[in-house]
């Protein structure tokens, strides 16, 4: 049973431990070591192609994670106080939409984005004074944007949501029992209790959509984000600098998902400490 | 002092109109009429279930009747939302701003309050509530590095800081062991004797409520069965549930054979007849009980005038007074409790002793046997 053990963590991670080995790798090819070196490292920050990748990245990661954060929380407080059978509706929309294959996403949101495009820029075209300098809506990073608030809102949902579900409903009574109207309610008592989940929602979505690819792909248009330039290199040839950037992703998205967790467990336990 | 005002001053604090509350089909307040005055220590009281959180939120503003009215110094409020309302609670389970500290859980009212009152005065004010509830030095503290009798201060802190009209309490003394309940129903009362809040208090403990009241309402299945004094509802109990949920009762059923204004006498099947005093609604035929406290029945070793023969089952001791469980042929099972001092003079019984029991008139009131 140990030995079987062994086995899957053996064949979950030795792909990953390559590749962080091979980052390393003083020699240019990612087949044979050939010393220490952490010179990939430093061509890959050099290389302008990257840096222009990475920057959409952090741009679509950092846009959308918010976006996403104030939406789904919104929603999440907004299904909150509803009772019945149209929270246990919307509640599963909510889990569908995040068991949903990246893959239909991409396509849907594709289509969807070209046909209300389709529909909007003539129209735009039209009443515009000058027909040439009419704004046109493309394929870029708005749409990447679109597509992944889209996604990870439903994730802030579900953390903010079992939050709030944890909250003793007495404390927003006994705020409205001494004098604060509702919105003094929310923004002394709900949203300093929820603020937590609502900055792990925010730094799970950052990494989703830092590290998306399927929906990326297929929304991008001309515009490269990183996971996209990893794969559109490894159709010339797996090189170390590919191994150095995959392996920068890999520890970002590490170290963003167990902060995450921290601050979820450290909240959980303050409140049952009492 | 407030608390000598009397009870009925011109307009009540808060009043209840014939207000009934249903949840879907249960019923939990079935037309309420109750009047409260300026400074009076009212109590809840009644079994799990009866309605008396229901009627406490409908006057905190949580609840909206479904009937009837719910009034506060003369004001219909039944649609005022409870921030609105010039009364505060104290929730069961505390409902301590667990991201605040001691200091700004105190301090929230005062800061929402519209006019605001200055910096300067917020200050003071919860430096003195902290003073008032014996908890100077904790305003940094968090809530959960307080125990739970500080917290349970910290909450009416909260509460009393507002000087409200009114000060709603739900079962504040629940969650406390049974001595640092006994310290804060003393702190309690001289609390509000000292603000001259008016405080209305919910409990499904007799002994708090009897204690503490300056008049109790007892409630069972939604409506209000009786409001009175402690001394009231333990001497000229309305009902049978009455003298049975307030104190301990005998009671002995049978039929009214004759009345006279307050007095009655009532016949027991075996053909016996007892006599004691009524209240109104009796009728000559009615099926009643006769209801005994076991502190007022003497136990004693010779038959006298008016003894009843008893085998004694059973000897309790309790400290301050002596439990006999007795039977009697007549009566059947009947508790007594003998004082200490009677003990004292030698007239201890022991399980099998033949002894009689008797009572002064005024003792027994004859009840409506309800179900
Ligand atoms: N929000 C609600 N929805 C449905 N039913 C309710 C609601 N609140 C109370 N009830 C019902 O109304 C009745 C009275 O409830 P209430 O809480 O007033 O009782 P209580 O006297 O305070 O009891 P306890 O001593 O257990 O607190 C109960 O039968 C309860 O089930
Ligand atoms: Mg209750």
């Amino acid at each position: 049973m140990r030995i079987y053990a062994a086995c899957v963590y053996l064949f979950l991670y030795t792909p990953i431990a390559i590749i962080a080995l091979f980052s390393f790798n003083a020699g240019r090819h990612a087949s044979q070591l050939q010393g220490f070196s952490v010179q990939w490292y430093g061509r890959a920050l050099n290389n302008p192609f990257v840096m222009e990748a990475l920057e959409n990245s952090l741009v679509v990661a950092f846009t959308s994670a918010t976006l996403a954060s104030i939406i789904g929380t919104m929603a999440a407080v907004g299904l909150h106080s509803v009772r019945g059978p149209v929270r246990a509706v919307f509640d599963a929309i909510i889990y569908i939409a995040i068991m949903i294959p990246g893959i239909v996403i991409g396509i849907a949101t594709l289509i969807a984005l070209v046909t209300v495009f389709d529909v909007i820029n003539p129209w735009i075209a039209a009443i515009w004074p000058r027909v040439e300098a009419a704004p046109q809506f493309s394929m870029g990073r708005g749409s990447i944007i679109a597509a992944h608030t889209m996604f990870t809102m439903a994730l802030v949902v579900v953390i903010v949501r079992a939050r709030l579900s944890s909250i003793e409903g007495a404390l927003m009574e006994a705020s409205a029992d001494l004098y604060a109207p509702p919105w003094a309610t929310f923004r002394r008592i709900t949203l300093p209790l929820i603020a937590p989940a609502i900055f792990a929602g925010f730094l799970l979505a950052f990494t989703f959509s830092f590290d998306d690819f399927i929906i990326a792909f297929f929304v991008a248009g001309s515009e490269t984000t990183l996971p996209i330039y990893i794969f559109s290199s490894i159709r010339r040839g797996v090189t170390p600098e590919i191994n150095a950037i995959g392996t920068m992703v890999m520890v970002v998205s590490l170290v963003l998902l167990i902060v995450a967790q921290l601050i979820l467990r450290s909240s959980d336990r303050k409140k049952s400490r009492k | 002092m407030a608390y000598d005002a009397p009870m009925e001053a011109a307009t009540p604090v808060a009043e209840l109109r014939s207000v009934s509350k249903s949840f879907g089909s249960v019923m939990a307040a079935r037309d309420l009429n109750l009047a409260i005055g300026q400074g009076e220590f009212l109590s809840f009281l009644g079994p799990s279930g009866c309605g008396k959180t229901t009627a406490l939120r409908m006057l905190a503003g949580f609840e909206t009747p479904t009937e009837g009215e719910v009034r506060i110094a003369g004001d219909v409020v039944n649609d005022q939302p409870s921030f609105q309302r010039p009364v505060n609670m104290v929730f069961q389970s505390y409902a301590l701003f667990p991201h605040l500290t001691v200091a700004q859980n105190i301090a929230y009212g005062l800061q929402q309050k519209r006019p605001r009152p200055g910096r300067a005065d917020i200050k003071a004010r919860v430096a003195e509530a902290l003073e008032t509830v014996r908890l100077e030095g904790f305003q940094d503290r968090r809530i959960w590095e307080m125990s739970g009798g500080q917290q349970q201060r910290v909450a009416l802190a909260r509460a009393i800081v507002n000087r409200p009209r009114l000060l709603l309490l739900d079962e504040p003394l629940a969650a406390l062991d049974r001595k640092l309940r006994k310290e804060m129903q003393i702190e309690l009362q001289d609390l509000q004797r000292s603000l001259g809040i008016t405080f209305v208090l919910v409990t499904h403990d007799q002994e708090e409520a009897l204690s503490l009241s300056d008049r109790i309402c007892v409630m069972r299945n939604g409506e209000i069965v009786q409001i009175g004094s402690p001394q009231e509802l333990y001497d000229r109990p309305a009902t049978r549930y009455v003298a049975d949920f307030v104190g301990t009762s005998n009671f002995f059923e049978g039929r009214i054979a004759s009345k006279d204004g307050a007095r009655a006498r009532l016949g027991l099947e075996g053909g016996q007849v007892l006599s004691g005093s009524c209240g109104p609604g009796l009728n000559v035929g009615d099926r009643a009980c006769m209801s005994l406290r076991p502190e007022r029945i003497l136990l004693r070793s010779e038959a006298g005038d008016a003894g009843h023969p008893v085998t004694v089952q059973n000897r309790i001791f309790l400290g301050e007074h002596t439990e006999y469980l007795v039977t009697s042929e007549t009566l059947g099972q009947v508790i007594v409790f003998a004082p200490r001092q009677t003990e004292q003079e030698g007239l201890g019984y022991n399980k099998g002793d033949t002894a009689w029991i008797t009572w002064r008139d005024d003792a027994a009131r004859i009840l409506l046997s309800e179900q």
